[in-house]
């Protein structure tokens, strides 16, 4: 083979690509879009005048109310005032706190670190557990098989909250191997990213499973047991790229999981995080705050979705010529 | 045989790992207590919305105030007022003016001198339009202004008589701040480090969600009267943690990473007193009682009658035993017995707990009729009163417990009584729109007088029972007025006869703070009036 026509099938693959990324990187900022102007319609739509909404419960003065009145250009009309707040987010500007008096990019700034911390830890945890059960249990036996499912039925159905105590109770009050409390090296990580992985163990480890057996039922892995291949190579080759489509489709659900059990894990544990601002934010009726908050969940969640549907391109060929 | 084997090694395993653990925690309790006098983890349930003592508003905050903060004045054991920063302070005839004067030798960790004028800005500080408007509408509602008359004499002019002022100066609002970083902080509503005080420690970081931490101020020497010392904090440094599940707060005292833990939960009382390495206190709160507080203002409670069948359709101790396991202080009138100065005790076993009068008082109010659920009806409508409560301010099972009502008003009466616990915009909007029946409340002011004047009197702050006396606002303006508190006392024997003959409430407990601690730790006490834990200016670690 030539170094050109290398070149020049590397160019078509490139073409392959291009579509369905910019159409994915469109539709996520469409998303984007979407959530920004969900955010300001329900402060339009809050009982009360938009000052007092954004005031909160914070300082109440004739100088701060016309600070806002500025910063929000709440005088002008009212298409103008959300371009103007559509310019400021384009900008990276997610406006002011008026109850904690500081911008609330640096509050969530401050605070996004050991959330980020803790949902990769745990993400990796789980898919990494996920698929070591489902490795070992497929195709074996059928009350080994059985016993993963129960293990991960029990994963999935025991709330995270539960979990973390039960896991304080035994690994830290009990045997001191690991602090309760804190954010304080990689130590004070590993009990927390075990409770919150533990429910994405639970159903990515059964979707896996099923998928490989259902995997090696098909025809080519009768044609590939025919050829003399070891039972473990099939699996891990050729079973293993099927089963893998229908799990990644869970990583939508599996960002929710992580953003949402953060908040309660984080609680239990003691640790600093976004779910504790939030948390906050909400009961102290701290509308930027709620609305970044929202803002930066649609922005995870749009960016791993997008991946996501990246990845799926490039596990299964097929889907970049389809469309 | 094998398996037996098996189980028994796994148990001894844990039996071994369980006395490690044993052995190991009273060492890790008295650990850090080096010739600087050690240093201290206290884990605290509730994380504080604000460290600016001025803006203090949570009861269990007021643990962390006067370490960073010395307020003008401070209470005794029997409620006195004892020097601090002032020391000593002359009233007028009138009632009217307030001459105090201060110690010369304070400094704010800053490096600001603390003198009158100091004390004027923080004074003033309250008259800035919404610093703090609550304060300025209640506390602060009768001072007229302060002026510096010396470096450290200071003149404090009211518009009118105030018996609640002093205590008003030594509640964490008179927590002197310095007056530079009033002007200068960056979050000056929010505290922190850069909102800094005179007192003991000096907070010098604080990570949201987890801890704040203090050192020690090397240069104090300026404690309240009746300290256990004087000069610095034993204490080199201390942290307080923050671990909102009780669970975890006990199970980190028991394995040793934490020597203090604030808010004991009923159900673990027993084991922490059976353990000889752990120590145990509880100190009852001063302030109101929590009550259920029966709205007037539309049926069915605009009926006496029916107010006191819901009073004598629970049996009170029968349902705290159940929820608090006994450990809860039973409550007889609006003012606790935290409060020994005004709680009027003559009301005890005087109402409640008698379902035979609380159904013949609701077939004469006309709920005589039962539904399908044996609910009573009138006219069609089902006998149901609402609570809502707001999810944060939740404490001390207090959802629980009103499960407990609500099964015991159904049992014993077939009152319909709903519970919802909710968001806070939630609940001020059923406040609001007075789409509630019962509203649940205590408050822990140091002057029971003052949880009064903003429960009872008409219009006041949080009258959300809507009942109105001429009365009873009578009584209690005099009362406010004087600072003879004989004379105060037998107002409030008054007023409390008052709300109990029209079965305005229906007291449930004394709120109380329980503490408990490992055996290494001395000199943890409670302040002696408002009964919350002390700073940690006299607590040692080690022997």
């Amino acid at each position: 083979m030539s170094t050109l026509t290398l070149t020049r099938r590397r160019g078509l693959a490139v073409v392959g690509w291009l579509g369905p990324v910019a159409r994915r990187l469109g539709s996520g900022l469409a998303v984007l879009w979407a959530a920004a102007t969900a955010a300001y319609v329900s402060l339009l739509l809050v009982p009360g005048d938009t000052v007092d909404v954004l005031i909160g419960d914070g300082l109440d003065t004739p100088e701060r109310r016309a600070q806002i009145i500025a910063e929000w250009g709440l005088d002008r009309s009212a298409l103008r005032q959300y371009g103007d707040y559509l310019a400021r987010l384009l900008h990276g500007d997610l406006g002011h706190s008026y109850i904690l008096q500081r911008g609330v990019g640096d509050i969530l700034a401050s605070q996004i670190g050991p959330t980020v911390r803790l949902a990769l830890t745990a993400a990796l945890f789980g898919s990494v557990l996920a698929l070591a059960l489902a490795l070992t249990t497929a195709g074996r036996r059928p009350w080994l098989g059985g016993l993963a499912g129960l293990s991960e039925l029990v994963a999935v159905s025991v709330p995270p909250f539960l979990i973390g105590i039960l896991l304080l109770a035994v690994f830290s009050f009990t045997l001191g191997w690991f602090p309760v409390s804190g954010d304080q090296g990689p130590v004070s990580l590993v009990l927390p990213a075990v409770a919150l992985s533990l429910p994405i163990c639970g159903v990515l480890g059964q979707v896996l499973r099923e998928g490989l057996e259902r995997a090696l039922e098909e025809p080519f892995a009768v044609t590939a047991r025919s050829r003399g291949i070891t039972e473990r190579r099939l699996v891990a080759r050729h079973a293993l790229r099927h089963a893998l489509l229908p799990a990644v489709t869970l990583t939508g659900w599996f960002t929710g999981t992580l953003l949402g059990g953060a908040i309660i894990v984080e609680s239990v544990f003691g640790r600093p995080g976004l779910g504790q601002v939030t948390l906050s934010a909400v009961t102290g009726k701290d509308m930027p705050v709620v609305m970044a908050v929202v803002l930066l969940s649609a922005l995870v969640y749009v960016t791993v979705s997008t991946i996501v549907d990246l990845t799926y391109l490039a596990i299964d060929p097929r889907l970049r010529s389809s469309r | 045989m094998k398996a037996r084997w098996g189980v028994l090694t796994l148990a001894g395993a844990l039996a071994l790992t369980a006395c490690g653990a044993q052995t190991q925690a009273p060492a890790a309790a008295v650990g850090g207590s080096g010739g600087d006098g050690g240093s201290l983890t206290w884990a605290v349930e509730t994380q504080p919305i604000t460290f600016n003592p001025q803006q203090w508003g949570q009861n269990k905050a007021r643990l962390l105030v006067h370490n960073q903060f010395d307020s003008l004045i401070a209470r005794g054991r029997n409620g006195e007022f004892l020097p601090w920063l002032a020391t000593s302070w002359e009233v007028s005839k009138d009632g009217l003016t307030y001459t105090f004067k201060l110690r010369d030798d304070v400094t704010f960790h800053d490096g600001e001198k603390f003198d009158a004028a100091s004390v004027k800005a923080n004074l003033d500080q309250f008259l800035v339009p919404g610093y703090n408007a609550a304060v300025a509408a209640i506390q602060l509602r009768n001072f007229g202004r302060a002026e510096a008359t010396g470096t450290h004499t200071l003149k404090v002019t009211l518009k009118a008589p105030d018996g609640l002022f002093l205590d008003f100066l030594s509640s964490p609002y008179a927590g002197q701040v310095s007056p530079k970083s009033l002007k200068n902080a960056k979050d000056l509503k929010a505290g922190g480090v850069d909102v800094v005080g005179t007192g003991p420690f000096i907070l010098d970081r604080f990570t949201p969600g987890q801890e704040v931490h203090y050192r020690r101020n090397p240069n104090y020497d300026w404690p309240p009267t009746g300290s256990a010392h004087q000069g610095p904090a034993y204490l080199s440094e201390v942290t307080y943690r923050f671990l909102p599940e009780a669970a975890v707060r006990v199970g980190a005292l028991t394995s040793g990473q934490v020597q203090v833990i604030e808010g004991v939960p009923a159900t673990e009382i027993g084991l922490i007193k059976a353990d000889p390495r752990l120590r145990l206190e509880t100190s009852l709160n001063s302030g109101s009682a929590f009550s259920y507080y029966f709205n007037v203002s539309h049926a069915p409670f605009d009926d006496r009658r029916v107010r006191k069948a819901f009073r004598d359709a629970v049996d009170v101790d029968t349902v705290l035993d159940s929820v608090y396991q006994g450990t809860a202080k039973r409550a007889w009138s609006i003012i606790g017995q935290g409060s020994p100065q005004f709680y009027d005790a003559s009301l005890e076993n005087t109402f409640g707990g008698n379902p035979a009068r609380a159904n013949k008082l609701l077939d004469e109010a006309g709920w005589d009729r039962r539904d399908a659920e044996g609910f009573r009806v009138k006219d069609g409508r089902r006998l149901t009163v609402r609570t809502v409560a707001s999810a944060p301010f939740v404490r001390d099972r207090r959802d629980i417990l009103a499960q407990a009502v609500q099964a015991a008003v159904k049992q014993s009466s077939g009152i319909d009584f709903q519970v919802r616990l909710v968001d806070q915009g939630t609940a001020q909007k059923a406040y609001d729109d007075d789409q509630y029946e019962v509203f649940e409340n205590s408050r822990g002011d140091t002057d029971a007088g003052a949880a009064l004047n903003l429960i009872l009197p008409k219009g006041a702050a949080i009258n959300r029972t809507h009942f109105e006396s001429a009365e009873l606002d009578g009584l209690l303006t005099k009362a406010s007025a004087s600072s003879d508190t004989a004379e105060r006392r037998e107002l409030y024997a008054k007023v409390q006869k008052l709300v109990a003959d029209e079965a305005l409430i229906l007291p449930l407990y004394v709120p109380a703070d329980q503490v408990a601690y490992g055996a290494g730790v001395t000199g943890l006490t409670f302040e002696p009036v408002s009964g919350t834990p002390n700073s940690a200016y006299d607590i040692r670690t080690g022997t």
